[in-house]
């Protein structure tokens, strides 16, 4: 008994010398709590700080570096975004996670290019987003891996012709239907025409029209639209009496996607993971609800919680904290284990190498799997 | 053909929405001098209140009575506790109050329902398509030209025919005088807030039919393009806010419809140069209020 209390004892001596022996990681977080990116960047925000809390409960990263992190609200401003980024440099980040679009990250990246403190995109996906400097890291499938995906799978379909409906106002909708038409043209398709809209377009109803007027008709509509753009878009197309395939990218994974009823059943996507039964993801979402008593409705969620699992793998590597050597780490990791799905940046440009999974909504609002593949970076629409 | 009745049909239901809201904030403005741009807000309020009533189980037709009677409300209740105490005051005061409103709603939306948009299920069948000819004409935009031309003409009938809507029409003179003659005044201002919060919530019902979602910032950018509507018709004037919100609706779809893809990113520009260009032509407006003054 006395020998087991002095045990317990001195376990515990350690284990508290050893916390606070533990070098303290500080990492900043960009995370827009109103405005467009909020769908995205609150599920990704609550992911993350779920994992760093499970980290943290373990003695760190690595069992080595306790997290603290910095989080400033965005509010899906980019002159914002600027600000808050420097205040974390300020306040001595030493890691930055960006919002979940290439604009703001491109904005924030410039900022932490100076000191080239290792920057990474929530669930931004365009490619272009790396291309400020090499510090900068994606962390979702990128929208050339989305596009190669989609469109191998359009093609597979049989489907010929696709009418492409993207906007300007962002990489990310004008990028994706760009790679997805690289891919189905090279694939042997056609593109037989593209309408652009801006965000936060009051009506598309006009778009709609133009595509019934096409010729040859379209068989298939793809756009990166996210919301509310794409629950004004599907309504507007199916309005007017279209029952054409409309396929998207990942930000149709969403509840409010899924909860718009009848109107988008059949709408296919791609996504960066599945849960399926008794895989690590299916675990993910068991513990976060257990947790949290909610259930994760998306995978930003999980995507968040896996950006944790690849800041630790990029400094065990790394050996050390310095900016430097954190980012030449992740830039070399191959099949780094993720919960989501593993990631691969050796051989990238900096966006992961992960696998796409292809989605279809069905009419009362559930989400089935169609397939997961990874692309071949042979054949990649380049930015 | 087909293509130019559809579009057509695109363009005066887009316009029929901006109308409406353009004539929301045109009542108002005409007879207490407010550009109140939380007018978009009261419109988003009624959007959640559609949504709210579908989540509670009410069938969809008791969701959208309650979705146009909750921006009612909204409007009234913001008539009496921010802008009574602020009548009077100059424009830029009124303007920089309803600004105020408009950004406490926004943060009250996002953080008492959510930041991001919510789903509206409507039945499938209310997005319903019929043919025309050749053309396929959608349900929800023709009930949108309807409802549109008949509030209008509703409207119409209570400003001339009715002793409120003489007694608005006299508030919008002279509002001083109005008192003077033993007038309500106070009674008087607040029918014109519900009747622009009806419009608002007319406004909502038509926009989640077509869109599907609403979020907090669902009346925003209608609402600033009812804002440019009432000035290129005339600030002040009710026809010309009218006018003003037909000819923008016509003008974006047009542009939407027929300019080619590299000039297509330009299009709102586009559409702002043209706003310009008639105001250069015609300063105060197509159909400019006898008492109306531009800020």
């Amino acid at each position: 008994m006395i020998f087991r209390k002095f045990l317990l004892t001195t376990t515990s001596a350690l284990v508290v010398a050893g916390a606070a022996n533990a070098e303290e990681y500080l990492i900043g977080v960009m995370s827009a709590q109103s405005g467009y990116l909020a769908p995205y960047d609150g599920p990704a925000y609550a992911g993350f700080q779920f994992c760093v809390d499970q980290k943290n409960a373990n003695g760190g990263l690595n069992g080595t570096h306790m997290v603290r992190t910095i989080v400033k609200d965005t509010r899906s401003d980019i002159a914002e975004g600027v600000k808050v980024v420097q205040e974390m440099l300020d306040d001595g980040a030493q890691f930055i996670v960006s919002s979940a679009d290439a604009d703001p990250t491109i904005a924030a990246a410039q900022i932490t290019l100076a000191d080239g403190i290792p920057t990474m995109t929530f669930a931004g996906t365009a490619p272009v987003l790396t291309q400020v400097g090499e510090h900068v890291f994606g962390s979702y499938p990128a929208d050339n891996q989305q596009g190669a995906v989609l469109a191998a799978y359009a093609r597979d379909q049989g489907f010929e012709n696709v009418y492409l409906v993207k906007s300007p106002d962002s990489a990310y909708t004008l990028g994706g239907p760009e790679y997805f038409g690289e891919a189905f043209e090279a694939l042997g398709g056609n593109i037989v025409g593209t309408s652009n809209y801006s965000l936060n377009q009051p009506d598309f109803s006009a778009i709609v029209t133009t595509i019934k007027a096409a010729e040859p008709t379209p068989d298939v509509i793809v756009t990166w639209a996210w919301e509310p753009d794409f629950p004004a878009f599907i309504k507007a197309v199916r309005g007017a009496g279209l029952d054409t395939q409309v396929m998207g990218g990942d930000v149709l994974d969403t509840p409010t996607v899924r909860g718009l009823g009848e109107v988008v059943g059949g709408v296919v996507h791609t996504s960066g993971g599945f849960p399926d039964e008794g895989s690590a993801y299916a675990q993910f979402i068991a513990d976060f609800t257990e947790a949290n008593g909610t259930a994760p409705d998306n995978n930003y969620y999980v995507n968040g919680c896996d950006i944790v699992n690849m800041i630790e793998q990029a400094l065990a590597a790394a050996g050390s904290t310095e900016p430097a050597a954190v980012v030449a780490a992740m830039a070399e990791i191959e099949n780094g284990q993720g919960i989501m799905s593993n990631f691969t940046f050796k051989g990238t440009d900096r966006m992961p190498l992960r696998e796409v999974v292809v989605a279809r909504i069905t009419g009362d609002g559930q989400k089935e799997f169609v397939k997961r593949t990874m692309a071949d970076p042979a054949t990649l629409p380049q930015p | 053909m087909d293509l130019i009745l559809q579009q057509s049909i695109n363009a005066i239901s887009l316009g029929g929405i901006y109308a409406m809201l353009a004539l929301g904030l045109a009542i108002v403005f005409s007879i207490v001098g407010l550009i109140n741009f939380a007018h978009g807000d009261i419109m988003t309020f009624g959007g959640y209140g559609i949504f709210l009533a579908l989540v509670f189980g009410m069938p969809p037709a008791v969701a959208l009575a309650i979705g146009i009677g909750a921006a009612v409300v909204m409007a009234l209740a913001l008539e009496r506790t921010a802008f009574r105490a602020m009548r009077g005051a100059d424009v830029v005061t009124l303007l920089i109050t309803s600004f105020a409103v408009s950004e406490i709603l926004k943060v009250v939306f996002q953080n008492t329902i959510s930041a991001r948009p919510v789903p509206i299920s409507f039945p499938a069948e209310w997005s319903g398509t019929y043919q025309v000819g050749g053309a396929t004409i959608g349900v929800v935009p023709t009930v949108s030209i309807i409802v549109a031309f008949a509030s209008l003409a509703g409207l119409t009938w209570v400003l001339k025919r009715t002793a409120t809507g003489m007694a608005m029409r006299a508030a919008a003179e002279d509002l001083e005088m109005l008192k003077l003659l033993g007038v309500r005044a106070n009674r008087v201002v607040a029918v014109a807030f519900a009747i622009s919060g009806l419009l608002a919530g007319i406004a909502a019902v038509i926009w989640t039919a077509q869109r599907g979602s609403v979020d907090p910032m669902m009346g925003f950018f209608p609402v600033l393009k009812a804002f440019i509507a009432t000035v290129l018709g005339g600030l002040g004037s009710l026809s010309g806010a009218v006018l003003g919100g037909f000819v923008i609706g016509i003008l974006e779809v047009l542009t939407q419809a027929f300019l080619p893809d590299t000039l297509s990113p330009y299009r709102d520009a586009i559409v702002l140069a043209l706003v310009i260009a008639v105001l250069l032509w015609r300063p105060d407006g197509l159909l400019p209020g006898k008492t109306g003054n531009r800020s």
